[in-house]
């Protein structure tokens, strides 16, 4: 399901009213933006961090959002709010795991090493897949950058490393998935 | 290949680079089949990854999310630290536990009306929330849909009522749906809005009221 396709699907006046009746100590209709919104955020979450910890930051997601609905002022989308606040608790729990700046940077040699891998004709990898076996810092980045469509300079600033950091991470991340583009 | 260049090609591609680097790359494009290969893979990639689908969790995660709402945190506030219980609650909870208080009772009254006086409503616990795929009666699951049930119930049971009293439960049903309407629209550039919030919640709960009494009546004249 393309991404969006739950806002498209679900008119923007229910989201409205369902975040402020959420907001308002309503679980049923925070329920509601739960399953209007989970398939993106538990997707968000599993690119961005291994897939055994997806189910346990995706709750935590949800709970901060209900802890901090005051703080949507409608001003976007509930989604996209949501998303934020996504990224954000990914962010966090990238820190908390001990996930150090200098680790992400240096990154380069298992990149390549996928690459390697990849030229053999005999290997076959699925997209995402491939995107899974990337490097944790040029997979974030491409995530963020060609999936979300975050600038590097915002990308930047999440990761706390400069936006050139962040273009030679996306480029090294393109050139490994170009060979698993599905023929 | 000259990887100076082919280093660039994303760059290229997002076009981030200044018009001295572009004349550069495309030069080295018009002569390089290797790079122009390269920058034909890149952009397939890049839309590959506008075309990437959202996936639900394998295990429904709404369980231990409820779990975590704790039931003397006001939503909205944020807390770092887990706060001592205390056993209140705030406006807005006892307003939610009314609408849900008075969406049982309404409920019930239409299950009986649907179903016969010997109908014996089923039991549902005062929580506002309830365990995902937990299938009980369509009135419940949120207020909206109560609402909807109890008006459906009410086209079916209106025949039952004078002329003049539908008349007037119609006329007060527009003026509140008028005003549950512009609640909505003024909360949706002010979503954070207490008073809106309380407004619309109480607002509801007059409707849920209007409707449960209304229906009631019919039943009394059946």
């Amino acid at each position: 399901m393309p991404r969006q396709v739950l806002e498209d699907t679900l008119t923007a006046d229910s989201i409205a009213a369902d975040s402020a009746l959420a907001a308002s100590g309503d679980a049923t209709a925070f329920e509601r933006l739960y399953r209007a919104h989970v398939a993106r955020v538990h997707t968000l979450v599993r690119r961005m961090l291994d897939a055994d910890e997806a189910d346990d930051v995706t709750q935590d997601v949800f709970i901060r959002a209900w802890q901090k609905l005051s703080t949507f002022r409608g001003e976007s989308a509930f989604g996209t709010w949501l998303h934020r606040l996504a990224v954000n608790v990914v962010l966090a729990r990238r820190k908390s795991v001990g996930i150090e700046r200098g680790r992400f940077i240096n990154q380069e040699e298992p990149l390549e090493g996928l690459t390697g891998r990849q030229a053999t004709p005999e290997l076959s990898m699925d997209f995402e897949e491939a995107l899974a076996s990337l490097p944790e810092g040029a997979r974030q980045v491409f995530v963020l950058h060609d999936v979300e469509g975050y600038r590097h300079e915002e990308i930047a600033r999440m990761l706390g490393v400069v936006p050139g950091t962040s273009k030679s991470q996306l480029h090294h991340a393109r050139m490994a998935l170009r060979r698993h583009l599905e023929r | 290949m000259n990887d100076q260049w082919m280093n660039r090609l994303s760059e290229y591609l997002d076009g981030e680079l200044d018009s001295t680097e572009r004349s550069g790359v495309e030069a080295h494009l018009a002569t390089c089949g290797q790079c122009r290969a390269t920058l034909g893979e890149l952009r397939q990639v890049v839309a590959r990854a506008k075309t990437l689908e959202d996936t639900p969790p394998a295990k429904d995660l709404w369980v231990g999310i409820r779990a975590g709402l704790t039931p003397g945190r006001r939503p909205g506030v944020s807390r770092d630290t887990t706060p001592a219980r205390r056993f209140s609650f705030t406006v807005p909870q006892l307003l939610a536990a009314s609408i849900a208080l008075v969406l049982l009772s309404g409920g019930s009254a239409w299950l009986a009306l649907r179903q016969g006086p010997t109908t014996t409503p089923p039991p549902e616990s005062i929580a506002v929330t309830r365990p995902a795929g937990t299938r009980v009666a369509s009135w419940t699951g949120s207020t909206d849909i109560a609402i909807g049930e109890l008006e459906a119930a009410l086209t079916q049971n209106e025949k039952r009522l004078d002329s003049t009293t539908v008349r007037i439960v119609r006329k007060n049903l527009a003026i509140i749906n008028r005003a549950i309407a512009e609640a909505r629209i003024a909360l949706r550039n002010d979503p954070g809005n207490a008073y809106l919030n309380l407004h619309l919640a109480d607002t509801m709960r007059r409707k849920v009221e209007l409707l449960r009494r209304v229906n009631d009546m019919a039943a009394a004249r059946s």
